[in-house]
């Protein structure tokens, strides 16, 4: 029995040296990770009614078929950007603004190397259905590793968002305005209200206290104290959103720089801020801004910002001119000073004349009195 | 002599500081009643309808507001901008075609009729009369979209006493439109966002390794474990994208080595499971984003040589907007401690690419 123990043992002890010394096995053939998909899908449809679409995916991979699995999830906001927190845990509570009710999607779908594939979609509102904002992502997920210590697995997603039009609940508030500075390499993202790097953009902070997206229009006009003025006459090009209850942050560039590129084929065009070439100084910004969805009241936003912009040379040639206007009143001073010393002297020397003369006076009146 | 004009002095400074505030005081009355009446206001309850908002479509536009200065009034102007600012410049919104509008119904303040029309200018007219205090809307049919559905529209509303929409504004305000595709219709260059993962990708995702997991070798608390793996990624969609890592720490079985939640060095001796998307010295692994756009990056918790950082659902690639092809390389830290319990660690990363809202 004692044996029988020890031989079981022993080869426990062999399989557990064996999974620690042992790379984990390998897979076979498998999915492709290469994909291209719609990044965001935008419907208004009217309570009772349904959009049918179609989701394009295609297979990049020369070599390879795209196998992938589909499922709807909800999603809400990260931060004060535009990042989707999808919520991907099998049993997260569907939220009050949920699209998935009303979205019908494949569940899988499989596509040969270097082809495509478009699938059918549809979104139906329920008849009883009120207006509001409904979103929610459609994730494609590549097929999961079989072996190795990191498995890899790709997936994209596609935001869905549905307007049911109507009388909606919109509110909209103005928490922050002025220069900004987005994160680059090594920085957060910050409002300024002095900076010493050429701001290149402005950005606006509003916080959504409606039952609906809301995304804004309207302009931004910045003035320097010598006259110069810049315009921005669309404060949201891309029609960004500021999804229920988030405090969403909204930049603009001062100046933009449009060029067209070539993306996979198709003529695109990119936007990147570019220097406006402001002046070192202060700076007066004022946002004028509309929202309001279809058949609801126009609402407006107004508000005022300042910045200083003084740059770290313009700070130095200040310097010099400051020393050089202190050493010029000073030398003024003491020429100055050193010409009314002068000044009193002379007058000194004038009174001890007068006095000579007086007292000489009296001295002879004296001498007079004497006489009498 | 000087004590009666010292106290003279003070009489005749009293008075006269009392004075001046006074005069200051009723400036700033005048300032406060005054200027507010004779300026024009803001229509309030401003609104637009549209009936058909399908990018191109000929439409039924409803604009309704509220009119607020008590005065006779005689003609609307209304005007069709890309931009609601009233001083601002008015440029057309591309597509947009009121010249064939009809106005259909009006409730409210009544008895206009359309005085002139062009692409997007329309002069509502009647004979000048007092306002009252209800609602006004104005339907007005045959419009043409505008084509564009990215961005919105304005409808600038100016309210005169004279019969042509000329002369001082009464009241003026914006009503903001947009027109959307009820039913995603593709484009010419449809949004699209291009994203790959293996253990090695070309920079346009059409080659991928044969392999989408790494083999990082046996635990050792006297050397860290490492391995790589790359992701290529790029949009036309203007909004930019993001990529988030999602999944466990590396596990055995209920034995999980620690990811760590802030950039830290690489110890060896101490369990940690970290990434970075940047090249590193210590230990040599890695390297930095490569493709000429600058607009995508790496996260700035994960952009930092030598400090590695791993917590499921961060950002740890992303685009403000439009972004060519980038390709990505993530490096994978393990280290253990003395202790570890043996066993095969695994994990699964999901990379997820997503367009921006």
């Amino acid at each position: 029995m004692n044996r029988f123990k020890s031989i079981v043992l022993a080869a426990l002890a062999v399989l557990v040296g064996a999974a620690v010394v042992l790379p984990a096995q390998s897979a076979a053939a498998q999915s492709s990770a290469s994909l291209s998909i719609t990044p965001k899908k935008n419907y208004t449809i009217e309570s009772g009614k349904s959009a049918k679409d179609k989701l394009t995916i295609r297979n990049l991979d020369n070599e390879r078929a795209l196998e992938m699995t589909l499922r709807v999830v909800d999603f809400t906001y990260t931060d004060d950007g535009g990042t989707p927190k999808l919520m991907l845990a099998e049993d997260a509570p569907q939220t009050t603004w949920s699209a998935k009710p009303f979205l019908t999607v494949p569940k899988s779908v499989k596509i040969p190397p270097k082809s495509s594939k478009t699938l059918d979609m549809s979104v139906a509102i329920p008849k009883n259905q009120g207006a509001g904002s409904f979103y929610s992502a459609i994730v494609y997920s590549s097929g999961t590793s079989d072996g190795g210590n990191v498995g890899l697995n790709a997936s994209g997603v596609t935001l869905v968002f549905a307007n049911v039009p109507g009388e909606v609940k919109e509110g909209l508030k103005l928490e922050k305005f002025g220069a900004y500075v987005p994160k680059s390499n090594g920085t957060k993202s910050d409002y300024a209200s002095f900076t010493m790097k050429e701001p290149l953009n402005v950005a606006y902070t509003l916080k959504n206290e409606g039952n609906v997206t809301a995304a804004p229009a309207g302009s931004i006009t910045v003035k320097g104290v010598f006259g110069q003025e810049y315009e921005i006459t669309d404060v949201n090009p891309n029609a960004s959103l500021a999804l229920i209850g988030q405090t969403r942050t909204f930049t603009s560039c001062i100046k933009i720089k449009s060029q067209d590129v070539d993306f996979n084929g198709e003529r695109s065009e990119a936007k990147t801020c570019t220097s406006p070439g402001l002046w070192p100084g202060y700076y007066s910004a004022s946002l004028n801004m509309f929202y309001g969805q279809n058949g609801n009241n126009t609402k407006e936003i107004i508000g005022n910002s300042s910045f200083w912009y003084l740059p770290a040379w313009f700070l130095v040639v200040l310097l010099i001119v400051i020393v050089a206007i202190a050493l010029g009143i000073w030398r003024l001073v003491v020429v100055i000073r050193g010409g009314s010393r002068g000044n009193k002297r002379l007058q000194v020397m004038a009174d001890h004349i007068r006095l000579h003369r007086l007292l000489s006076t009296v001295f002879v009146q004296q001498d007079c009195w004497c006489k009498f | 002599m000087q004590h009666k004009f010292f106290r003279f002095h003070i009489h005749v400074f009293t008075w006269r500081s009392v004075v001046s505030e006074d005069i200051i005081a009723l400036i700033l009355a005048l300032f406060i009643f005054i200027v507010p009446t004779s300026a024009a206001m803001r229509f309030q309850e401003r609104s637009l309808y549209i009936d058909d908002s399908q990018p191109g479509a000929t439409a039924s536009y409803t604009l309704s507001w509220r009119y607020m200065s008590p005065q006779p009034v005689g003609s609307v102007d209304i005007l069709f901008c890309n931009n609601p600012i009233p001083y601002e410049a008015c440029v057309k919104p591309a597509g947009l075609d009121a010249s064939n509008a009809v106005l259909s119904e009006q409730l409210g303040e009544i008895g206009f009729s359309i005085l002139s029309k062009s692409a997007n200018h329309i002069v509502l007219s009647r004979p000048p009369g007092m306002i009252s205090a209800i609602p006004a809307s104005y339907k007005f049919d045959n419009i043409i979209n505008p084509t564009g559905s990215t961005s919105a529209f304005a409808v600038r509303l100016r309210s005169h006493a004279s019969l042509n929409g000329t002369g001082p504004q009464i009241d003026f305000g914006s009503v903001r439109g947009q027109v959307t595709n009820g039913v995603g219709l593709e484009t010419q260059v449809p949004p699209m966002l291009i994203f790959c993962v293996a253990e090695e990708v070309s920079e346009g995702c059409t080659q991928t390794s044969e392999s989408n997991y790494t083999d990082m070798g046996q635990l050792n608390a006297r050397s860290t474990l490492l391995a790589q793996s790359q992701m290529a990624v790029g949009t036309n969609a203007s909004g930019g994208f993001v990529i988030t890592a999602n999944g466990s720490s590396m596990a055995a079985g209920t034995n999980v080595i620690d990811s760590i939640p802030t950039p830290t060095q690489s110890i060896q001796g101490v369990n940690q499971f970290g990434i970075n998307l940047v090249a590193n010295n210590t230990p040599v692994v890695g390297s930095d984003p490569e493709g000429e756009w600058a607009n995508a990056a790496a996260e700035i918790d994960y952009s930092i040589p030598n400090q590695y950082k791993y917590v499921s659902g961060d950002v740890i690639a992303y685009s403000p907007n439009v972004s060519l092809m980038k390709k990505f390389t993530v490096s994978y830290i393990v280290n253990s401690s003395p202790n570890l319990r043996a066993g095969v660690y695994t994990t699964t990363i999901s990379y997820i690419a997503s367009g921006r809202f």
